[in-house]
């Protein structure tokens, strides 16, 4: 396995900017997982590590090599795809063994390999049949089974959950994560699915519109967000941002008042996660929109001034529709984002 | 409205595939019964519908009529041509399918405007070419021309395939170590088979039914087809010999009519598919 290393990755389409500005150095072993939604940059991203696209700019370096130039065949990492791409007109065995023929592993060690790989992702009793043949899980485990067959630089994926039911996905993610333990191998993941994000990686690198917005582990993303995107993107449901002024340590919105540094001065937006917040107390004032009960928690909707904001009750909490009612939270909970560009107001900076 | 019960519909459904069938089928049975009876029963005033059977014509075209040498031009000619064909057409197809150059979408069209010309407007020029490299006369002539001919419209079917063919496909090919060769040999090709098979058809049937560039080129019978021979049986001193012509149209038309219900699910999955995704 091996380090990858992006260096001023720049990818261009004509005038239209797919991803911009890429560095990031990522050390051996690391399970790093791209997160993003639809159309940000993600998938051009890998695909310029595993050599389908040309950077327009910048460099990439796999192993201490540089590998810009360096065709996808001879790149030696292995990527299993959003729609798997299983090679429909052979058999699950023959789609495994592809990469063994390609890349001149001794015939004798195939048969070995391919039932090792199988096992893994526990899929040995269906080398025989053609991937028609097989259910959407199964298809799945098949492209893992030919990406981890051999040992390459690194391992892409590319949503490889995203077609599968929730159970599955579910079920499927533990085993991909155990399967990365396992094989030591340094791994680029892509989703937009940020509980997926959250659970399997190292480290997230949050994208959105080509462009980088923060780089750190699931914890660092979730506790300490960047800007006002990865607030929103990150959490279920995610962090309630509430424009507003703030003057003289207060902050005030229509139905909201909250404490803050006494440095912030004009629009700001106010952050605060459904889970910080509880009914009762004297934040926010508003009326009931929503109550979702799920068993272990009650998701509260509730209308504040002319937006909406998301609370975590607790699991017995029942209340009919437009009761009024107040929110509290703990102001060391709070994050604060300017007003304009939407980057984070530290506390006392 | 009320509705129809399945077994009526049914029923329904058959007679009008029945009917279909039989008006497609008949005139080829007429011609095998013209064929398969003696001459004299052939040019009536009354139809005759149920004839005295009789293997005159067949032993005529066998004995008195070079029927085994047209008969082994014709097979040639056609299975040397869609040989020739599919093998420049898959190629091209893949070209024209997947690599971003320059006048690509030019070179599509000029490929497939090779088939909107009329004929006869390169029938004198292609005569003089054959003529200059003496393959006139020549089986393999007719391989070229049929090839060139069909060319167009095997690659046009074969690349519609190709792009049926999720790019992922080969992207996880070349991510796996594999050549742009080895891509298009074990993963485009077994992927787009019905296409290929269906091109190799159309191209067949084509084939079998070329008269212009044939007559051309076969100025003797050295190189006759059974299309050409076809027209040229009249001329003997025997006059028109009617069963016999019948029953060469029906050997003519065998072929073709067997090979197409052998690969009949390729064929109408394949014309489908092509269009529709599927
Ligand atoms: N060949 C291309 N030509 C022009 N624009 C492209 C091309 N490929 C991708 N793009 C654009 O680049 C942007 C990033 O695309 P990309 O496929 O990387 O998105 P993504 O983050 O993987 O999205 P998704 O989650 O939907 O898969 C998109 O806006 C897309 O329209
Ligand atoms: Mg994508």
């Amino acid at each position: 396995m091996a380090a990858i290393e992006l260096q001023n990755v720049v990818k261009r389409y004509g005038a239209f900017v797919g991803v911009r500005e890429f560095s990031l150095a990522i050390p051996d072993e690391e399970f790093l997982v791209l997160l993003g939604p639809s159309g940000c940059g993600k998938t051009t991203t890998m695909r310029m590590i595993a050599g389908l696209e040309e950077p327009t700019e910048g460099r990439i370096v796999i192993g201490g090599e540089d590998m810009t130039e360096v065709d996808a065949r001879d790149r030696d990492v292995a990527m299993v795809f959003q729609g798997y791409a299983l090679y429909p007109n052979m058999t699950i065995y023959d789609n495994i063994r592809f990469p063994l023929r390609m890349r001149g592993v001794p015939a004798t060690d195939h048969d070995r390999l391919i039932r090792r790989a199988a096992d893994m992702v526990e899929l040995g009793a269906y080398l025989d049949r053609k991937p028609g043949a097989l259910s959407g899980g199964q298809r799945q485990r098949a492209a893992l089974a030919r990406a981890i067959v051999r040992q390459p630089q690194a391992f892409l994926m590319d949503e490889p959950l995203s077609n599968l039911d929730a159970k599955l996905r579910a079920s499927m993610r533990v085993q991909i994560k155990h399967l990365q333990r396992e094989l030591r191998a340094t791994t680029v993941y892509v989703t937009h699915d940020q509980i997926e994000a959250m659970t399997l990686a190292d480290r997230i690198v949050v994208m959105n519109q080509g462009a980088v917005q923060q780089v750190g582990t699931p914890d660092e993303i979730y506790a300490d967000p960047a800007n006002t995107f990865v607030a929103g993107f990150i959490g279920a449901p995610p962090m309630n941002l509430i424009d507003g002024v703030a003057d003289g340590g207060t902050f005030t919105a229509p139905g909201v008042t909250a404490p803050c540094p006494a440095t912030l001065q004009g629009k700001v937006v106010l952050g605060i996660r459904p889970e910080d917040c509880v009914v009762g107390g004297g934040n926010l004032t508003g009326s009931v929109y929503g109550v979702e009960p799920t068993g272990d928690m009650t998701y509260l909707t509730v209308n504040v001034g002319t937006r909406q904001v998301e609370v975590k009750a607790a699991r017995d909490f029942r209340a009919g529709l437009d009761t009024p009612l107040t929110i509290g939270f703990d102001p060391r909970r709070t994050y604060f984002f300017d007003g304009a560009t939407g980057q984070r107001l530290r506390h006392g900076s | 409205m009320a509705r129809r019960s399945r077994s009526e519909r049914l029923w329904l459904r058959y007679l009008i595939l029945f009917t279909w069938a039989a008006f497609c089928l008949v005139p080829m049975l007429w011609f095998l019964s013209i064929g398969l009876r003696p001459r004299t029963e052939v040019i009536t005033a009354e139809p005759i519908y149920w004839p005295t059977w009789s293997l005159d014509a067949w032993h005529m075209i066998w004995r008195d009529w070079p029927m085994r040498a047209y008969l082994i031009n014709s097979l040639m000619a056609i299975a040397g041509s869609v040989v020739i064909c599919v093998g420049l057409a898959i190629p091209a197809a893949y070209s024209l399918a997947r690599y971003e150059y320059r006048g690509r979408d030019d070179i599509g069209f000029y490929i497939l405007s090779t088939r909107m010309m009329a004929p006869a407007i390169v029938a004198i020029p292609i005569f003089f070419l054959f003529r200059n490299l003496g393959l006139l006369d020549t089986v393999w002539a007719l391989m070229l021309v049929y090839a060139a001919i069909n060319l167009s419209i095997t690659t046009w079917i074969i690349r519609s395939y190709m792009l049926d063919i999720p790019k992922e496909l080969e992207d996880a090919a070349r991510t796996d170590g594999a050549s742009d060769l080895t891509i298009l040999w074990e993963i485009i090709i077994p992927a787009c088979r019905p296409g290929i098979i269906t091109a190799a058809v159309i191209a067949a049937i084509f084939a079998i039914n070329e008269f212009l560039f044939t007559l051309l080129i076969a100025s003797t019978p050295a190189a006759y087809t059974l299309s050409v021979a076809l027209a040229n049986f009249s001329g003997g001193t025997d006059g028109i010999i009617y069963n016999a012509i019948a029953l060469v149209a029906f050997i003519a038309f065998l072929p073709v009519f067997l090979v197409v219900l052998m690969i009949q699910k390729h064929l109408s999955r394949g014309l489908t598919m092509g269009a529709v995704k599927g």
